[in-house]
């Protein structure tokens, strides 16, 4: 780390790089990512499992306003962590691309590359002087082709390719545990189960059914479907009685 | 080092019309309704046959004023416009020309970005929305390819209307050509055998309409490219 004098001549705009080659407005946009609740998003043959953590801070809140999870398109979910403002931002943007793609040549839009749309907006906000770069990332998952697709975005406008991956606060735990115990013959049910396990890992797998948002995009209809809380918490029963049966 | 700004919006593209091309602009079309005599057309007889081995496009080789001057002897109808699909030239010849070297432009365009060629279907829809949305007036093509879902033919009309088709045929010399066709096609034809219909059908249009002749130009279209062949003397493919 550089001297604090030092750092303030090159962390005030985007468009001017450290002496070592940094850009920390960038860095401090992936600080804002860890300082969100996490997202989880993981490919199974049978489709793409999207889940976000949506605790809420006060039990008068209407638990419905935490969106973190959007439809894109028919074929297309979008999962969020860092700012939800600026996620909206990007995932309307992702919302219109996939129309133009209908209105244009007809089509679907492939998931790679409305990610890609996505990914090419974000960076132009860290070249652009005055503007400052979105503080969130996103987990894009959808069918393409037939196939099941995860892609990853980050502040710095890269997107990365994902079997499952973590997104936001307690990354590297969530990561890990996927890592651990992600296979990659799940079927859907069993996405559901390791996403919302993953997630709940940090809080010593605890977690409410309420707490936690689901959506799963099918490749048997190509479609987003949200999965709704009775269905979550038969899965969790599963998970519990599971852990049970181990601890016998 | 506190001199800020005005926050700018960056200047991407994120949403381009899809009624006009990614690249350059759609030409001015208020250059008023002078087309006819002063403005070379194709007149023109136009074909596209599916068969289950690829695609089919015969054009006849005359440009015209008007369908009343021939001005042009050897042209060539049938332009490779993707890695496996083609386009006619039917109406105005700038039209025409302009129109094939945008959507050249779009297809090469969709094709590096994604890793995969463009589907013909979207390229039908494409041109569709810029016969509609431009001022490409006064022509209609045939669009013919290949692509994953196997051979496809469109007729693309001045308005942007596409219409799929078995075999289609647009020009001034269709009523002629297709009452051939409608004889001579079978849906079980080769890509040989309906070249040779295809060729016939042209045949007929040349001899009775003044906008169509001098001989037939060729174009196999399969899941390995396009090939085209220019041909002034009809024994050859009849």
């Amino acid at each position: 780390m550089q001297g604090q004098s030092n750092q303030q001549a090159y962390d005030r705009g985007i468009t001017i790089f450290s002496p070592d080659g940094r850009l920390y407005q960038v860095e401090y946009a992936r600080e804002a990512v860890k300082r969100g609740t996490a997202s989880v998003g993981l490919r199974t043959p049978d489709g793409v499992v999207l889940a976000a953590n949506r605790q809420i801070s006060s039990p008068l809140m209407e638990r419905e306003s935490v969106e973190k999870i959007h439809k894109a398109d028919d074929h297309v979910g979008v999962a969020s962590a860092g700012h939800v403002a600026d996620a909206r931002q990007l995932v309307d943007l992702a919302r219109r691309r996939a129309q133009g793609e209908q209105l244009r040549y007809g089509q679907q839009i492939g998931v790679e590359t409305l990610t890609r749309a996505v990914t090419d907006h974000i960076q132009e906000y860290t070249q652009t002087g005055g503007a400052r770069p979105f503080g969130v990332a996103l987990l894009v998952g959808g069918i393409d082709a037939g196939e099941p697709k995860l892609f990853e975005t980050d502040p710095s406008g890269t997107d990365y390719e994902w079997k499952a991956a973590a997104i936001g606060g307690d990354r590297d735990t969530i990561q890990g545990y996927l890592e651990e115990h992600y296979r990659e013959d799940l079927d859907v049910d069993g996405g559901i189960e390791l996403a919302v396990s993953a997630l709940s890992e940090p809080e010593d797998g605890v977690v409410n059914a309420e707490d936690v948002d689901v959506a799963t995009i099918t490749t048997e209809d190509e479609s987003f479907h949200s999965v709704d809380t009775d269905h979550l918490e038969s899965i969790l029963a599963e998970i519990d009685e599971t852990e049970e049966e181990s601890d016998e | 080092m506190n001199n800020w700004t005005q926050p700018s919006t960056p200047q991407g593209n994120d949403d381009p019309s899809p009624y006009e091309p990614e690249l350059g602009s759609l030409p001015d079309g208020s250059q008023g309704d002078d087309y006819g005599e002063n403005v070379n057309s194709t007149g023109t007889t136009t074909i596209g046959i599916t068969t289950d081995d690829g695609v089919v496009i015969a054009t006849d080789m005359r440009a015209s004023l008007g369908g009343r001057f021939v001005s042009n002897k050897d042209v060539q109808k049938v332009e490779q416009i993707h890695p496996t699909g083609a386009l006619t030239l039917v109406g105005s010849v700038g039209g025409a020309q302009s129109f094939i070297r945008t959507l050249r432009a779009e297809v090469n365009l969709y094709e590096s970005r994604r890793g995969e060629p463009m589907p013909i279907e979207a390229l039908a829809t494409l041109a569709g929305n810029f016969a509609r949305g431009g001022p490409f007036r006064a022509i209609n093509p045939i669009l013919g390819g290949v692509d994953s879902e196997g051979s496809h033919v469109y007729s693309i009309d001045p308005a942007g209307g596409v219409m799929a088709d078995d075999y289609t045929v647009t020009g001034s010399g269709m009523q002629l050509a297709y009452g051939l066709l409608e004889n001579e096609y079978a849906e079980d034809l080769s890509l040989e055998e309906a070249g040779t219909v295809a060729a016939r059908a042209i045949k007929s249009a040349v001899e009775r309409d003044t906008g169509s002749g001098n001989g037939v130009f060729l174009a196999e279209v399969t899941d390995e490219g396009v090939d085209i062949q220019g041909h002034n003397d009809f024994d050859a493919v009849i």
